[in-house]
């Protein structure tokens, strides 16, 4: 029933927390996600999806990074170390792993920038730096930048209001690094992750982007996750599951219009 | 175990099989239909091999898409879906699901749907000659889908065409799966065994929905869903029940079973075997722990035969106050 154990909850400001859970899990890649069961009772029902953040060294577990938003993840942030859950997963496709870090952007908004730090983790320090431009609302939301600049990752941050870094949105930074060669990772909130497809399909540059939906089993049979996709050539399919068949899907993938 | 005062068979074993009308369970517990994928899905998190019987994803007789997101969103000790019966088509599962399901030891119920009487009895048909199915399952009562479904589900006419086509298209078992959203479950029971059907699997999701409020929008595209997980399972529970007080043939009980306590609860209202659904979001392997745990309950009370316990609820005879309300 539970097969991880709460090494930390660590309160990083704000709605935000970083939890390192000691779980046997493995196979991991970057990008990928968990189903974590916050408690054996029965309400709330569901496991909750959470993107895998780092993993610990000697793979004796992972780290995730969330957000408060709900009961789950409340009850998720009073745990204190010890404390046991039941991890499910790794789950989902993941990135595919970039030849050249330096091509590498990665562009996020608030707790949209939680897949990204393994990869950039493990891409910072190989040759050219990878770049995250992250939009942010609070400053709760910016600080959730400083690991990735520990580790070496170029980061451009904008907010709303020009509070910290540059005024405007993650898209107006964007263009700048659209240039050919490049390939973006994006996660975040429907709206950007719109924006920044729109921006990369303009310029030609490939666009992979990681969503976000509501899941009850998170291995693809349940089919609640739906996302309206365009069907392949060959298939007749027209909704790809976000758990199975993502999250991270090509951009172009995605029917935008249905949102 | 070595927890009970009685003395078992020889090897401490306790028998587990069941036969609902013909088809026979190596123990009384299936996975329900829609939570189970094509149960090749499952084979990672649990042996297959253990289960009584999979019920896979509702099929027609082409591939369909499903419904616009949101299809899904949690509710007190449960859930609303309306998923729309995506599937992959019966063609499709013969040929690419089914073969690798053939590998199992375990039971293949097929479920099928139509949104004509001819569709359900077409579908049938097709799975007629298909090796290694051993069932059907009529879905006629799906919440989710404009047309069929729920009109077969709670006209006792209606639901006697639909099971009289697919009887005389298959030498398959024959399980109709009921709706609960009907005034009077019994008269639908009568309706469809009396038409030919071998089992009668009850309870499918009830009719429910969720508004958000900040939008003042219902929350899924389709405005109302069907109810799943825990909080329906009293209302299953009554529900087979009072099916198990008229029904000749044998009864599944389905709705809300997360443990063995809960199964066992169906079982002695009268259900032969149960199916486990929702709950195999929340535990992969749930259906094996439900297994597990109903042996592991008749080696605590010395019951040798799972089918001793099949409809033993005892009563204090007539219900005084059949509705429950005080006076």
């Amino acid at each position: 029933m539970s097969n991880a154990t709460v090494i930390y909850n660590e309160h990083v400001g704000g709605p935000f927390f970083r939890m390192a859970l000691r779980w046997k899990g493995r196979g991991f890649r970057p990008g990928q996600f968990v189903m974590v069961r916050v408690s054996g009772a029965l309400d709330p029902l569901l496991r909750r999806p959470f993107g895998i953040y780092d993993v610990l060294g000697g793979r004796k577990g992972i780290e995730i990074l969330y957000k408060v938003v709900g009961r789950g993840t409340g009850m998720l942030s009073e745990l204190d170390p010890g404390d046991r859950v039941d991890v499910l997963g790794p789950l989902g496709n993941g990135f595919p792993m970039v030849r050249d870090p330096g091509s590498l952007v990665m562009v996020a908004g608030g707790i949209g920038v939680a897949p990204f730090f393994w990869l950039a983790k493990g891409m910072a320090g190989k040759g050219r730096r990878p770049v995250l431009l992250y939009g942010a609302r609070t400053k709760e939301e910016v600080r959730l930048v400083r690991p990735f600049r520990a580790v070496g990752v170029r980061v451009r941050v904008t907010t709303e209001d020009g509070s910290v870094g540059s005024r405007g949105l993650v898209t107006d930074l964007l263009d700048r690094e659209l240039v050919e060669g490049r390939t973006v990772y994006a996660c975040g909130p429907l709206g950007m992750l719109m924006a920044v497809s729109e921006a990369a399909r303009r310029r030609g540059v490939k666009c992979l982007v990681s969503l976000e939906r509501a899941m009850a089993c998170g291995i693809g049979v349940c089919l609640g996750c739906a996302v309206k996709t365009r069907p392949h050539p060959q298939e007749q399919k027209h909704y790809s599951m976000v758990c199975s068949d993502g999250p991270v899907f090509a951009s172009e993938e995605i029917d935008w219009d249905s949102f | 175990m070595g927890r009970t005062s009685f003395s078992m068979t020889a090897s401490g074993k306790v028998a587990l099989g069941v036969d609902i009308g013909g088809l026979k369970l190596k123990n009384p517990v299936m996975t329900a239909s829609g939570t189970f994928g094509y149960g090749i899905e499952f084979s990672p998190y649990m042996d297959l091999n253990r289960l009584g019987a999979v019920v896979v994803k509702g099929l027609s007789l082409r591939p369909r898409d499903g419904n616009p997101a949101p299809r899904t969103i949690e509710t007190p000790c449960g859930m609303l879906n309306a998923i729309g019966l995506q599937n992959v088509g019966v063609e499709a599962f013969i040929d690419e699901k089914l073969p690798l399901l053939r590998r199992f030891s375990t039971r293949v119920v097929a479920n099928i749907f139509g949104e004509t009487v001819r569709e359900y009895s077409e579908v049938a048909r097709r799975l007629d000659g298909a090796r290694g199915v051993d069932a059907v399952e009529i879905n006629i009562s799906c919440p989710n889908v404009k047309k069929g479904g729920m009109v077969f589900g709670t006209d006792p006419v209606e639901a006697s065409k639909v099971v009289r086509a697919v009887r005389k298209a298959t030498g398959l078992h024959v399980m109709t799966k009921l709706s609960p959203n009907v005034t009077d479950i019994k008269v639908m029971v009568k309706a469809v065994q009396d038409a030919g059907t071998d089992s009668i699997s009850l309870v499918n999701t009830i009719t429910g929905m969720a508004v958000d409020v900040e939008a003042r929008r219902a929350v899924l595209a389709t405005t109302v869903g069907g109810l799943s997980g825990p909080a329906i399972r009293p209302v299953a529970l009554r529900m087979v029940w009072e099916a198990a007080q008229v029904a000749r043939v044998p009864i599944v009980g389905v709705g809300g079973i997360v443990t063995a306590r809960d199964a066992l609860e169906f079982i002695i209202a009268g259900a032969t075997a149960v199916q486990v659904g929702t709950a195999n979001f929340l535990e992969p392997d749930s259906a094996v722990k439900v297994i597990d745990g109903i042996e592991d309950y008749m080696k605590r009370h010395g019951i040798r035969d799972v089918n001793e316990i099949v409809g033993s609820l005892k009563t204090p005879g007539p219900r005084a106050n059949p509705t429950g309300s005080a006076r």
